[in-house]
């Protein structure tokens, strides 16, 4: 088995509970694991890089700071770091209520396998995509990031947002509705056809 | 409704693109994060401490007198006192003599060859 391989088969369980007993490797291996994942997340829900970058460098440092407390087994790191995460989304959001815009804010870098205008498209698409989750209320906004683009199940998701799996079911299915119909309006603009 | 349907599957389509092509973890954050987790990581993964518990025991030692400069010196020194306490010149006073006490016949009441003579007279 290779370095590489044999890092992928130790649980990220395992890896925090090195980290806690000062094997310096676990860490890194824990933020390339879920450093992205939660950047992801952290941008979607808070619509800016900068404020995205905040949120997961401060989720990502509590967790750090609990792993001696860690135990094992209990429950999933991930599904832990995704509830502090959306919770300081939350925190941010509420502070910033007020007309915040995000300058820092920029477009993912293009795919040199796609043509031109078929990159300028997708962006197009993604942007207002982001837009419309933008549009929707906090908890629905989260609930759809973590079903839909993070594809976590509803339990797990029940779980971060601390509330019912019906809840959860509820609020991702008013999302999308919510979305489709933002995102009706811009269909041609978007390069949907009608057939 | 096939509106809706419709509407809802480019949803899917667009959710898809945005799996396919999640954001990478920027590399100044991803360097921050790790600086964050070997300033607060148990037992204190500084440079100093790393050093101190990847040596020996004998070597904090050596390194707690001062190195081996040092150590040379303190057995360099060790050496001088010996070898002044075997064989004084002939200009160093005698401590014993500078303590008061002074070596005669009646200083030392049993040397080692007179106990052993008391001991076999008490056997006969």
């Amino acid at each position: 088995m290779s370095p590489a391989a044999a890092a992928e088969a130790v649980s990220d369980d395992a890896l925090l509970v090195l980290y806690a007993n000062g094997d310096g490797r676990a860490a890194a291996e824990l933020t390339a694991r879920l450093g992205p994942r939660v950047f992801g997340i952290a941008m979607r829900v808070m619509g800016g890089r900068a404020e995205a970058e905040d949120v997961t460098q401060d989720a990502m440092l509590r967790l750090w700071k609990m792993a001696p407390d860690w135990r094992p087994g209990e429950a999933q790191v991930s599904t832990w770091l995704y509830r502090v995460a959306m919770n300081l989304c939350i925190d941010r959001k509420r502070r910033a209520r007020g007309g915040y815009v995000d300058l820092d804010a920029v477009p993912e870098p293009p795919d040199p396998g796609r043509s031109a205008a078929e990159q300028m498209q997708e962006g197009a698409r993604q942007d207002a995509l982001q837009a419309a989750l933008m549009q929707l209320p906090e908890r629905q906004r989260q609930a759809v990031v973590l079903r839909h683009l993070e594809e976590l199940s509803n339990p797990e998701i029940a779980g971060i947002m601390d509330i019912s799996v019906e809840a959860v079911e509820s609020l991702t299915a008013r999302g999308k509705r919510a979305l489709a119909a933002a995102l009706a309006g811009r269909r041609e603009e978007l390069g949907y056809s009608d057939g | 409704m096939a509106d809706e349907s419709k509407a809802l599957q480019e949803l899917e389509d667009m959710f898809a693109a945005a799996r396919a092509d999640p954001p990478a973890l920027p590399l100044h954050l991803n360097t921050a994060i790790l600086a964050d987790a070997a300033r607060v990581q148990p037992g204190g993964q500084t440079a100093a401490n790393v050093r101190a518990e990847r040596q020996p025991m004998w070597r904090q030692l050596i390194e707690a007198v001062g190195g081996w400069p040092a150590l040379g010196g303190l057995t360099a020194a060790c050496a001088a006192g010996l070898w002044i306490g075997m064989a004084p010149p002939s200009f160093v006073p005698d401590p014993a003599a500078l303590a008061g006490y002074e070596e005669n016949g009646t200083a030392v009441p049993y040397d080692s060859y007179d106990m052993a003579m008391v001991l076999s007279e008490d056997l006969q």
